[in-house]
């Protein structure tokens, strides 16, 4: 009995999901195929994000990020027009890295805790303005 | 080391000695040793903190890919049990994570120039200007010695320095970051270090990945942001390497000829000869050079396979072994086969590597040398903590007469 097994994937970026299914072929060695290391495509990594999604903070927390990244990149393609070997320089791309990496942090907990980063704060202090009920 | 304080207190007539222990505000356990004499209407009261209670172990991470959620602190923490969680109530945009065994600390925290000061100054962060390392320094140092220490926070949300977060000393601490090892008083108290170097064009593969789906991004913008970050970063960040006792280097494949996508990884684990309570890892013969494919008769591997070589060398002056992998695995018995021929991997049951890989197979690296030798790190600090909590002698005591 031939043992099929995930080939090669063309697509950089196949769906996300761990599965196992074990088949036993004639030598009696059990095959497992397992997919392992396969980062989310956007459409189902906006699904899961939404759906962890709860409270205006982290809504807010997440269009900020999302502004300050449009605005850092705009910023720093401007002050390295001026002069490309400036301090200025660095420290925008430097800035566009910092706010880059903690949406991606952000993104990163709302997917792969499937929780909402908020939720212990909110639990502690549901009276905030951060821990009202986000509705899309 | 125990340390003992002496009190004198007056009491009636006791006859007994007795040890109790008792949790202070700081959060760790005292033994306090009664003695008292019979006759006397003193008692002297010896506080001993034995040094296994309050010794902390310090590992130190350098890594450039943020702090606290990488994937690496993930599979640490996993590796001790329990999940590592930011501190519950607290400041929400703490970078800290908590586990039973351990707690994370992001040396971001340590900044002494928020975005706007270094924008002023005209520093990025990788600088050390942008950071204090006395405050590093001893804040580590006391949590090493078990005192617990108000740590500041840095928001990466608002670039704003944020009030402090009470740090307890946990029985295993990790500073992440930037700057683990750049300054040599922390390095002293460091017992173990790891850095995580990632090539060039794995870096800017990874970073795609990571950006090309926000809207201010594009190749453009990704490239020159490494570019423009790589000066410093080759100045103060990279020098750390050689003071690291295990280095993870990731390249791109060699399975592959003009291979872009970073995909397929080549993945060293460069490991320093001579550090205590570390031994390193090595295939089939200890010292040796060893080049080898495990795909063949017993194993069949899906393309690009896996290819492993292991030797002894030199990197920076110091005697290193290096464990190689190149190639991916996208099955079980793949990964039990390559465990059950490594060395000195400080497992505490045959297929512990395979486990703790496939209880995260959905992080990134779980299919290739990174996740592999990440996890394989996580057993040998485990090991270490072990050996270094074994080696602790008892408190002393010493009886004072009133």
């Amino acid at each position: 009995m031939a043992s099929s097994f995930t080939s090669l994937n063309l697509n950089p970026y196949p769906s996300f999901r761990s599965e196992s299914d074990g088949e036993i072929n004639s030598t009696n060695n059990i095959k497992i195929k397992m997919n392992m290391n396969t980062p989310p495509t956007s459409s189902s990594r906006s699904g899961t994000r939404l759906k962890a999604m709860k409270f205006k903070g982290t809504q807010m927390r997440e269009k900020k990020l999302t502004e300050l990244i449009e605005q850092k990149v705009v910023e720093a393609n401007q002050v390295c027009g001026e002069d490309e070997t400036s301090d200025e320089c660095k420290v925008a791309w430097d800035e566009v890295e910092e706010v880059s990496q903690a949406k991606a942090d952000l993104r990163l907990k709302l997917e792969k805790l499937q929780q909402d980063p908020l939720e212990s704060f909110c639990q502690e202090n549901p009276e905030t303005d951060e821990c009202r009920i986000y509705e899309d | 080391m125990a340390v003992c304080t002496v009190y004198t207190v007056q009491s009636l007539n006791y006859t007994s000695s007795m040890s109790t222990p008792t949790k202070t505000h700081l959060g760790f356990n005292q033994k306090h040793i009664f003695f008292y004499k019979k006759t006397s209407r003193k008692a002297t009261e010896i506080t001993c903190s034995s040094a296994d209670d309050s010794k902390t172990v310090v590992i130190g991470l350098a890594a450039d890919s943020g702090c606290g959620k990488s994937t690496f602190m993930r599979r640490l923490t996993s590796v001790f049990g329990g999940a590592a969680e930011p501190p519950k109530g607290g400041n929400p945009d703490s970078n800290t994570l908590i586990s039973d065994m351990t707690t994370v600390i992001c040396l971001d925290d340590y900044h002494s120039l928020d975005r706007t000061g270094r924008k002023v100054k005209g520093v990025t962060a990788l600088d050390p200007r942008a950071n204090d390392f006395d405050l590093m320094y001893e804040q580590v140092k006391a949590l090493k010695n078990g005192v617990a220490v108000d740590k500041p926070i840095y928001n990466h949300v608002t670039g704003l320095l944020d009030p402090p977060e009470l740090i307890k000393p946990p029985k295993i601490l990790v500073i992440e970051g930037l700057h683990p090892m750049f300054d040599s008083r922390v390095r002293e108290l460091l017992d173990f270090s790891i850095y995580l170097d990632i090539s060039n064009e794995v870096k800017f593969a990874w970073k795609i990945q990571r950006d090309m789906a926000e809207r201010g991004h594009s190749l453009e913008s990704i490239k020159a942001s490494i570019e423009a970050r790589k000066p410093d970063f080759d100045a103060y960040i990279d020098p750390q390497k050689q003071y690291a006792d295990a280095v993870i280097e990731v390249l791109p494949t060699q399975l592959i000829p003009d291979d872009n996508e970073g995909k397929v990884l080549r993945v060293k684990l460069i490991m320093k000869e001579g550090v205590k309570y570390f031994s390193p890892v090595y295939l089939f013969d200890e010292g040796s050079t060893i080049s080898w494919i495990p795909c063949g008769r017993k194993l069949t591997c899906s393309y690009p396979g896996i290819k492993f070589a292991y030797s002894p060398d030199t990197y920076f002056d110091n005697e290193v072994s290096v464990l190689e992998m190149d190639g991916q695995f996208d099955r079980l018995d793949e990964l039990i086969y390559i465990e059950s021929h490594l060395s000195n991997i400080s497992t505490k049951f045959y297929g512990e590597v395979t486990q703790q890989m496939l209880k995260h197979s959905d992080f990134p690296g779980s299919n290739n040398g990174t996740g592999l030798f990440q996890t394989i790190i996580g057993l040998k600090i485990r090991d270490l903590y072990e050996q270094i909590i074994a080696r602790k002698p008892g408190a002393s005591l010493e009886a004072r007469k009133a």
